[in-house]
């Protein structure tokens, strides 16, 4: 234990004395002054370049460079405020209050971890959250979970993605994409990307992948596919607009959809845009009695082969 | 864009310590019992932490140049960590938990608040920067704002509320008059914790199936306490299983090719999932909701015929 307090001491002080420096420090100087570096040069060596490496894994960028390259032509070290310190730039308390809302929303989600660190930071800056009562019912984040983070990495870095998928027809096959967008949407997270072996932007649920991602770098350069702009949302591919019947105060999750709506008494007639006339029959067939296709008629005789086979199975 | 990995246990306590200064230095003289709890440790760890932290400084490490730590008495004091002093710039995953949890924000905030919609771009667009991703990451919210609003009101103010709601399996939309106690949240909805004086007896409405919501003046009357619910079971079979229907029934891909013994809460619910799977199932029992899906299917069948 005393030696882990040493370890963490002596990162602290490292990085102190990198970022109180004005010019860059050399390997030499900071063994002599910073506390905790000991024993033999190779030791200190060792030390040092571990260091180092644990900075950086924290995301402190330490840079490297020699302070008089004319002279000499030893490297010197130093970490520059501007990278290692948050700078939002102006920021009101409103701002605060609304990242803090942000942040709520990944209470007992995936990100909640990350979320509570941002918060700490931003409520180090000094500006105090507005006094505004946080509303009881803030937007939730659910259905999350810990690929969120290798989803959002490869977007960043443009890499690849690979897992394997279960496909509508229940055939598990592996998939390599290059993922550009991930939104969620009804409680679903989808990710959008590049299929590698179509070359084609496709849309993936994430509850629909088996097993975990793994992320593989991408050296290549990627070009965002430009007809999803910068949304990133899922696109629907509109086949048409069906036109059904719907019984008074009732079908009411096909209501929502509705284009325009005519009232025949009984009934309304209405509209609605067809993204996939499978889909779309699942749910008129969902309704029962209380939903009736006029067109098109692919979308009707979908329907009734659907009826025809239920009443052959169970009659 | 350096990614934060899963970080050892002293590496993690660096970083705690690194944002305790900057924390510190704007929240002097708070407690060290809610220093810890802000922090999410125990107070004997974060008394750890600061004294380790006392022990840092700037090279030379006389009383000069260590920071000034006070935190004997209970209440924590920093002075001479001028280094330290602002918070360090936010990791990679704390942008992209900032930046979806503002995206799902700005689809929440009502229609009329222009300049919250406003300040939550901005704040997207910085964030963005910051971490150097696109914004094409993006969440939006299952319930309307301007519910939720009336919602948050009725609940703070302990009021009735006048709500029209869904119910899935029955399609049905009712009127009801409730009084909402709390909110539940679980993993995938929020739910309203509410006396129904409707149906006279406590019922959990889900949040995103509100249709309506009005505040109420008056104290309903109760009327006679409701039916308990009870699961229903049922077996089916899966004829030409799909993602579609697995999904549906909530089952693994790997079990589709089986029979199962499945229960739900209503029988309606049995009945419209088997219908709108098609030809995908055969319900096997129980035997009088097997035959109501023929008779159903059949009598929508002849209406087709006659149209």
């Amino acid at each position: 234990m005393h030696t882990v307090s040493r370890k963490i001491e002596r990162l602290i002080n490292l990085t102190i004395a990198l970022l109180a420096t004005k010019r860059y420090l050399t390997k030499s100087e900071i063994f002599r002054t910073v506390e905790g570096y000991e024993g033999s040069p190779e030791t200190k060596e060792r030390m040092f370049e571990r260091d180092k490496d644990d900075l950086r894994t924290l995301g402190i960028v330490i840079e490297v460079g020699s302070f008089d390259p004319l002279f000499n032509d030893e490297a010197g070290y130093r970490i520059r405020s501007e990278t290692y310190q948050l700078d939002l730039g102006e920021i009101s308390s409103t701002e605060i209050s609304l990242l803090s809302l942000a942040a709520k929303a990944w209470e007992g989600a995936a990100l909640a971890d990350a979320a509570q660190s941002a918060i700490l930071k931003l409520n180090s800056i000094g500006v105090p959250a507005d006094a505004v009562a946080l509303p009881a019912i803030s937007p939730k984040l659910s259905n999350s979970s810990e690929e969120l983070k290798v989803i959002t990495e490869a977007i960043a870095q443009s890499d690849f993605l690979q897992f394997s998928y279960l496909s509508s027809d229940l055939v598990v096959a592996d998939r390599k994409v290059i993922p550009f967008a991930l939104s969620t949407k009804s409680g679903f997270w989808y990710i959008n990307a590049v299929d590698q072996d179509v070359q084609e932007a496709r849309t993936f649920r994430l509850d629909r992948i088996q097993g975990s991602i793994e992320i593989k770098e991408n050296k290549e350069e990627f070009d965002f596919p430009i007809e999803h702009g910068n949304q990133g949302l899922i696109v629907n591919s509109s086949e048409g607009v069906a036109r059904i019947d719907v019984r008074k105060g009732k079908a009411h999750s096909l209501r929502v959809f509705a284009l325009s709506t005519e009232d025949l008494g009984e009934w309304d007639q209405i509209t609605v845009p067809i993204n996939g006339v499978e889909a779309l029959a699942t749910q008129i067939l969902w309704h029962g009695e209380d939903v009736f296709v006029q067109e098109p008629t692919v979308l009707r005789e979908k329907v009734i082969a659907q009826l025809e086979a239920l009443v052959n199975a169970h009659g | 864009m350096h990614m934060a990995k899963n970080i050892s246990a002293p590496l993690a306590r660096t970083s705690r310590l690194l944002d305790l200064v900057p924390f510190l230095n704007t929240h002097q003289g708070i407690s060290l019992k809610e220093l810890a709890e802000r922090f999410d440790v125990s107070t004997t760890q974060m008394s750890s932490d600061l004294t380790t932290l006392w022990m840092c400084g700037l090279p030379g490490y006389t009383p000069l140049e260590l920071m000034d730590l006070e935190f004997e008495s209970g209440f924590v004091t920093i002075r001479n960590a001028p280094t330290l002093s602002k918070p360090r710039s936010i990791s990679f995953d704390e942008g992209v938990a900032l930046l979806l949890g503002l995206d799902l924000l700005a689809g929440s905030v009502e229609q009329n608040r222009q300049d919250l919609i406003t300040a939550v771009e901005n704040l997207k667009q910085k964030i963005s920067k910051l971490i150097d991703i696109p914004v094409t990451i993006s969440a939006s919210p299952k319930s309307s704002p301007a519910i939720a609003a009336v919602l948050n009101e009725a609940l703070a103010k302990k009021s009735y509320l006048s709500i029209q709601y869904h119910s899935l399996y029955r399609d049905e939309i009712t009127d009801r008059i409730i009084q909402p106690l709390e909110l539940i949240d679980d993993k995938d909805n929020q739910y309203l914790r509410a006396f129904c004086f409707t149906a006279g007896a406590m019922r959990d409405f889900r949040v995103d199936r509100v249709l309506t919501a009005q505040i109420s003046a008056e104290k309903p009357n109760t009327v006679a306490s409701g039916v308990a619910t009870k699961k229903l079971q049922f077996t089916i079979a899966f004829k030409k299983p799909s993602r579609d229907v697995i999904e549906r029934f909530g089952i693994n891909h790997t079990e589709s090719s089986k029979e199962l013994l499945l229960s739900a809460f209503s029988q309606q619910w049995i009945e419209r999932s088997v219908m709108a799977s098609g030809e995908s199932v055969e319900l096997l029992e129980p035997l009088n909701i097997r035959a109501n899906v023929a008779r159903k299917a059949q009598l929508i069948l002849d209406r087709y015929k006659a149209n």
